[in-house]
């Protein structure tokens, strides 16, 4: 059987068994299973512990529980409705401002946490209510969470450079610094459209005569100040040399998890409960589907699957353009049925040697794929974004929400232009701090 | 037949490990044997730490790996790894055929694998703190060593450790986490780390860094071959073996020139600061080794044996 | 059978217990490496390693927990727009295949664990650790996973919980409805 035919068996076997509905990261095993039974016979499976165990074997795992604990923590306390406050007591007369404000809150919140949900919910639980009171339309007050939070896995730390980091072999370091910049341009660029439209539908959300007075702008201040003093400790840890990311992610998930105890007050011990259930159930499940996709990675590459898919697009020989266009509107469809981490696991070791021999930098491709990958946060029918943003307001009809988010949408796709047109956007930050690659 | 290869080395940038496996497949093609090797590099298929066990139970054919990553299965292999056990290239030739190296190799038999090719690699240290020669320059640096008998020894030293792999020693000099490392001649060059370091001290004729890393095989595939193919597969082995004692010890040549080059000291220990070492290594990593495996005491004396 | 239901979710909760537990010990540890080895400059050996099996641990063991909480990801999009003999015959292909590939992994678990346990395997870094303590993890969280699985093929035969947890409604008001299940933790 030639290697493109199994290849196409096996694609089809993993979407039909995924589309019963079984948990993505037993489809991955028992496809894998099933396909090494099959066409390596069975002895091959007396291998499959060690894969499994040998996959999760690696320190930089560790950082994945660490910062989805950093989220989970700051997410659960009052921390993004003080972000959020201090924000717009010195933003408000700006048209938008209230928007604008929870884009900024989302971006800084970003940067303590690796997930987007984590940052769509602490934001959003305070930043939509509060909008919709003040009379911003349903689509701008949700829409605008819903893109915001996908922030979380742009701007460092992030789960999903985590993840691509290990799959590809690259630095981690590095991913997180290229996604630096085209994180503050992405927030600019969320910004930039949401004063343009609030602007135009002249809506006001303060009295025109009303001030907050300098008192009060700066008496929002001080609670901001611990968030910042996270954010600052972790990215000295990290680039000041004193840690590795999981290093850095360990002792910034201690430090979150005392600022909600002592600051916020949450040491009750449903609350503690709260955040380790929640640190749980993610960091489980990503790890769960980390272990078998380790399996199916070793299956594709045991049959050969990955090189014979790799050397025939490079005979193909179409322009690496064209090729990049092709892999991008691919991830898109993808991320409309499966959340980030699923696909990451899944392509990354197909695409990668694509991505190679055509000569694009795998940094770079890096930033690219989490841009794509926060869209597919907020397309439905899977778009754990959406499933946040619903949770807080039910109220608001899901075709409401899609309509709002839509112009954040296109924010994201001018944004993957632009880094095609100027790679220098990702990589400038990482080659200036870490030497060229 | 198709027999799997697999390596964790880069393929196709010059890396003498994968093509000595490349030698293999090369010659087992133009042999016309009907033996087909597909070469997995880059650990594509398995870990580095898996390889041994793959081969064991016959999931790849061919491997080529430190026979230490075996020590926690077998942990006399911790020898092939072992502070001033080897001084020089010449030295370990004679070391591999060796009463010392029969027992080793009786040991990897034993788990269903053989070797059918030889190898060494020399390594060195390298610091951008100060120079080390003697076991008190070690002392308060931060120190990242290839081997659990390294770290002992280093550790006996007065240095403070830190592990991890050695494509991570760059980024973490660079960031300050390191002061000072021990690996290969091989990954120093690749790693460029004469970029981070101020002071080096390669292997030379008083090495206390050597690596035995052998090309290994399944015994069921071997077992399967037809006598053809046996030899054919033989006489590329001792191909791929040859050329990497060659290159092993070009490696040393071209780092020191390489590191030599962008301004980085270049310091050689001698025989008597190689004793010191040695003295060391007996109190900290001989000891240990002694203790915890049976027969190592045996197994040391033997490999000291060697001329 | 209730009974059998309910104690393997007890179990599946003890698990979820163990798991949280883990990831508190290694926030510690991490916290300590750091501290001994950037403030004291003193090596460190063990905590590495032991932090990778102690996470290890906490998702093989953790598992069985985030599968009571319907918390391992899926692909629900099919059976939301499925009828209800649909959706029941998919929750069925879905478990009992999701079950196949658990005990598959136990029971290879299992054999792996006796392997290191009988042929004494140790790490091979400064610390040695006997391999047979942090392999255990595999067939016991399978073992349990799968357990856990077969608790809920059952109470999905027996009708006591609905095909994926879904409300018996099809197409987007399934779809709508369904959203709140997927945040209840993050809200
Ligand atoms: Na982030
Ligand atoms: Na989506």
């Amino acid at each position: 059987m030639s290697p493109l035919f199994m290849g196409l068996f096996v694609l089809l076997g993993t979407l039909l068994v995924m589309a019963t509905g079984m948990p993505i990261a037993f489809s991955l095993g028992i496809v894998s299973v099933a396909a090494l039974v099959a066409f390596e016979g069975p002895r091959s499976l007396e291998f499959m512990a060690e894969t499994f165990l040998g996959g999760l074997d690696d320190f930089t795992l560790v950082s994945i529980p660490m910062f989805v604990l950093m989220g989970a923590a700051v997410a659960s306390s009052r921390a993004g409705r003080d972000l959020y406050e201090a924000l717009d007591r010195w933003l408000y007369r700006v048209p938008g401002g209230l928007v604008i404000s929870n884009l900024g809150a989302c971006a800084l919140f970003a940067a303590l946490t690796g997930s987007s949900p984590a940052t769509c919910a602490a934001i959003g639980k305070m930043g939509i209510p509060e909008m919709r009171k003040r009379g911003y339309p349903d689509g701008i007050a949700t829409g605008s969470i819903a893109a915001g939070g996908t922030l979380g896995i742009l701007i460092p730390p992030s789960l999903t450079f985590i993840l691509y980091g290990i799959a590809t072999e690259s630095s981690i370091g590095r991913l997180f610094l290229a996604g630096v910049v085209p994180g503050i341009m992405l927030t600019a660029l969320f910004m930039a459209w949401t004063w343009f439209a609030v602007r135009r539908s002249g809506h006001q959300a303060y009295d025109p005569a009303f001030r907050w007075t300098w008192a009060e702008k700066f008496a929002a201040l001080p609670k901001v100040l611990p968030f910042l003093a996270i954010i600052g400790a972790v990215m000295w840890a990290l680039y000041g040399g004193v840690a590795t990311p999981s290093e850095a992610a360990g002792v910034g998930a201690l430090f979150c998890l005392l600022l909600a105890i002592v600051i916020y007050r949450m040491w009750r011990i449903q609350d503690l409960v709260a955040i380790f259930r929640d640190t749980t159930k993610e960091s489980v499940m990503i790890l769960m589907i980390i272990g078998t996709s380790i399996l199916f990675a070793y299956m594709l590459t045991n049959l050969y699957l990955t090189q014979s898919l790799a050397e025939w697009i490079a005979a193909l020989d179409v322009n690496r353009w064209v090729l990049l266009a092709a892999i991008n509107a691919m991830l898109l469809v993808a991320g409309c049925f499966l959340p980030p981490a699923a696909i990451i696991l899944m392509t990354t070791p197909i695409l990668l040697p694509i991505i190679t021999a055509a000569d694009f930098d795998i940094i770079w491709f890096g930033v690219i794929l989490t841009i794509n990958m926060e869209v597919g946060l907020i397309t439905p029918p899977v778009g754990l974004n959406l499933y946040v943003i619903n949770g807080i307001a039910p109220d608001v009809p899901l075709s409401r929400i899609l309509w709002g988010s839509l112009p954040y949408v296109m924010c994201m796709l001018l944004a993957i232009l632009i880094l095609c047109v100027f790679p220098g956007i990702a990589t400038w930050l990482p080659d200036l701090l870490m030497g060229p690659a | 037949l198709t027999l799997k290869a697999s390596h964790q080395w880069p393929s196709g940038t010059g890396d003498f490990r994968d093509e000595m496996i490349q030698i293999i497949a090369k010659e087992l093609a133009a042999a016309n044997v009907d033996l087909d090797v597909r070469v997995f590099p880059g650990s594509s298929l398995v870990k580095p730490r898996e390889q041994w066990s793959a081969l064991s139970k016959g999931q790849i054919d061919i491997s080529l790996f430190p026979l230490d990553y075996a020590a926690g299965k077998h942990p006399q292999f911790s020898a092939t790894l072992m502070p001033g056990l080897v001084k020089n290239h010449e030295h370990a030739i004679r070391l591999s055929k060796s009463p010392f190296m029969d027992d080793i190799k009786k040991i990897v038999e034993g788990e269903g694998i053989i070797v059918i090719a030889d190898g060494w690699l020399a390594g060195g240290f390298a610091s951008k703190k100060q120079c080390i020669l003697n076991p008190e320059d070690a002392k308060g640096q931060v120190m990242r060593a290839a081997g659990p008998m390294f770290e002992r020894m280093l550790a006996g030293a007065g240095a403070s450790l830190a592990s991890m792999p050695s494509s991570e020693i760059y980024t973490a000099m660079q960031t300050g986490v390191l002061d000072a490392a021990n690996t290969s001649s091989e990954s120093f060059s690749s790693y460029r780390l004469q970029e981070q370091v101020k002071c080096m001290t390669p292997p030379g004729d008083q090495a206390l860094w050597f690596m035995y890393e052998p090309l290994l095989m399944s015994k069921r595939s071997f077992d399967r071959l037809e006598p053809k193919q046996r030899e054919a597969l033989m006489a590329a082995a001792k191909k791929a073996e040859d050329y990497g004692f060659k290159k092993a010890a070009e490696a040393d040549a071209s780092m020191v020139d390489l590191f030599q080059k962008a301004g980085v000291e270049i310091v050689h220990m001698t025989a008597a600061q190689a004793d010191a070492w040695r003295a060391l290594a007996k109190e900290t990593s001989y000891k240990t080794f002694a203790a915890e495996v049976p027969n190592g005491q045996a197994l040391i004396d033997k490999a000291l044996a060697v001329e | 059978m209730d009974i059998f239901i309910r104690s393997v979710a007890v179990l599946s909760r003890a698990c979820g217990f163990v798991a949280g537990s883990l990831i508190l010990i290694s926030i510690f540890v991490v916290t300590h490496m750091v501290v001994q080895r950037y403030a004291f400059g003193q090596p460190t050996i063990w905590q590495t390693e032991f932090v990778i099996y102690a996470l290890i641990a906490s998702t093989l063991i953790g598992s069985p927990y985030v599968l009571l909480l319907r918390g391992h990801v899926n692909m629900d999009i099919l059976p939301i727009y499925a009828g209800p003999r649909l959706r029941f015959a998919l929750a069925m292909v879905a478990s009992v295949g999701a079950l196949g590939f658990c005990l598959l992994l136990f029971w290879f678990g299992a054999w792996y664990w006796h392997e290191a346990w009988s042929k004494d395997w140790h790490s091979d870094t400064l610390w040695r650790v006997p391999l047979w303590i942090p392999h255990l993890s595999l067939p016991v969280g399978m073992g349990i996973l799968s357990l856990q699985y077969v608790a809920d093929i059952l109470s999905l035969v027996t009708g006591r919980t609905l095909p994926f947890g879904l409300p018996p409604k099809t197409g987007t008001d399934a779809l709508v409805e369904s959203f709140p299940a997927h945040v209840d933790t993050l809200t």
